[in-house]
């Protein structure tokens, strides 16, 4: 269960392409006391990027200077890209009041797909969807909450559910359909998108690697060399690929939560 | 040498796994590519004219929805035909 | 060695009210599609399974998915194509 697991192929004969057993992590101390059973992989890499989205936000913001230099000029820039391109672009006017949220949000989802990268780590904690639907269902229920605030109960439905400008009887056989998709899968998918990308972006970096491991250091010969090669080449592209759709799914993260903030907030378009 | 010509090719022959993935898989290439285009196109049309933002964002939700349904076909019909 | 002077920054214009609302309706419209989509399959597709159950037969699930799929473009289209 620990660095073997990479190499994923036992002592077999045949190469053995890496499964789903690459996501089971037991407990992190086997041997510790039982009360620690839950400290498992996954939990200590969320753990570690909830503290340093912590600590990132209060090294760079602690004692803001006019002139910001170090830390501060990527707490800014962090913060006026999602100011921009999130927050304002998505609620409006009241962005500003939701940046706390988005900010957190963004740099802590990112900072837990990035470890999919980072050496000794390399899992991306939302590769278990547990972690994944834990985060959809905080902006579910803010969104709910806003909904019926700002819209009250029978309006958040009716706005839902009845789409004006229908002949009465399509209603029925529509209404199920917009139930369904806003009360139930829209808040899945929202969870299932940073799943399903985190998820196969590692079995696909551990299936090169194991590749590259397979063909050059295991079972060395000169036909399997090139292979091996084409994997271990795969792998840094990957690598590169990965960190892009990384940060790019920890955007498309906070940009659902900041649309769905909005059309709470703002029912009419 | 042979034997390990042989022994490259099993490892590709012992590939195994549910049909369904592997024919989910075969039909989500077309739409991947027919969502790439339209949105491709959509914002090429956008850029050549501006003035046309909201027609041309309309026409490309209709055409993401007709191909997304495809590859959601795609995704249902291994739960259909069992 | 004198540095090069920094580029004043410009200030940046936020966009405008009716830019920020489209733009918004855009992203809304393009990420619920899916969820449209499937929902549709869902809900016609789980009724045509649930016929398909109670009167022995085996044609209906297959049509309540397309119906479904059917539904829901014509719901995207009545609610963002127009």
């Amino acid at each position: 269960m620990s660095a073997p697991h990479l190499l994923a192929s036992g002592g077999g004969e045949e190469f053995e392409a890496p499964g789903l057993h690459i996501f089971d992590w037991g407990p992190l101390f086997p041997d510790g006391p039982s009360w620690l059973d839950w400290l498992t992989k996954p939990v200590l890499i969320v753990a570690l990027s909830a503290l340093v989205t912590v600590l990132f936000a209060w090294r760079a913001f602690r004692s803001p200077k006019l002139v910001p230099k170090g830390i501060q000029n990527i707490g800014e820039v962090g913060y006026l890209f999602v100011r921009d391109q999130i927050a304002r672009p998505m609620i409006g006017k009241d962005g500003d009041k939701w940046m706390g949220f988005l900010f957190a949000t963004f740099f802590f989802v990112l900072f837990m797909n990035l470890s999919g990268v980072i050496p000794v780590l390399q899992l991306p904690a939302p590769s278990h969807i547990a972690f994944a639907i834990v985060l959809a269902i905080t902006v579910y229920v803010i969104m709910l909450f806003l909904s019926v605030k700002h819209q009250g109960l029978v309006g958040y439905f009716k706005n839902m559910m009845f789409p004006p400008g229908l002949p009465k009887p399509l209603y029925l056989i529509l209404a199920p359909i917009e139930l369904l998709s806003n009360i139930i899968l829209r808040p899945f998918t929202h969870a299932v998108r940073l799943f399903a990308n985190m998820f196969a972006g590692h079995l696909l970096l551990a299936f090169f690697s194991t590749v590259a491991w397979w063909f050059l250091v295991e079972k060395l010969t000169v036909l399997g060399a090139g292979v091996g090669v084409v994997g271990f080449l795969m792998t840094i592209v990957m690598t590169a690929f990965e960190i892009f759709v990384q940060s790019l799914q920890a955007f498309i993260f906070t940009l659902l939560a900041a649309s769905y903030i909005g059309g709470a907030l703002h029912p009419d378009h | 040498m042979l034997a390990e010509a042989a022994n490259v090719l099993a490892a590709a022959d012992s590939v195994s796994g549910s049909l369904g993935a592997v024919a989910y898989g075969l039909a989500a290439i077309g739409p991947g590519i027919g969502v790439g285009i339209i949105f491709g196109q959509g914002v090429q049309a956008i850029a050549r004219q501006p003035e046309l933002t909201n027609v041309i964002r309309q026409n490309m939700l209709l055409g993401f929805a007709l191909t997304e349904a495809l590859a959601l076909i795609g995704f249902v019909v291994p739960f259909v035909h069992k | 060695m004198v540095r090069p002077a920094m580029s004043e920054e410009e200030p940046e214009p936020g966009p405008g009210a009716d830019e920020t609302s489209s733009h918004e309706a855009f992203t809304n419209a393009a990420w619920s599609i899916p969820s449209y989509i499937l929902s549709g399959m869902a809900v016609y597709g789980g009724l045509g399974w649930l016929l398909d159950h109670w009167l022995g037969t085996s044609a209906l699930f297959p049509i309540g998915i397309l119906v479904g799929l059917a539904l829901a473009i014509f719901l995207v289209y009545h609610r963002y194509g127009r």
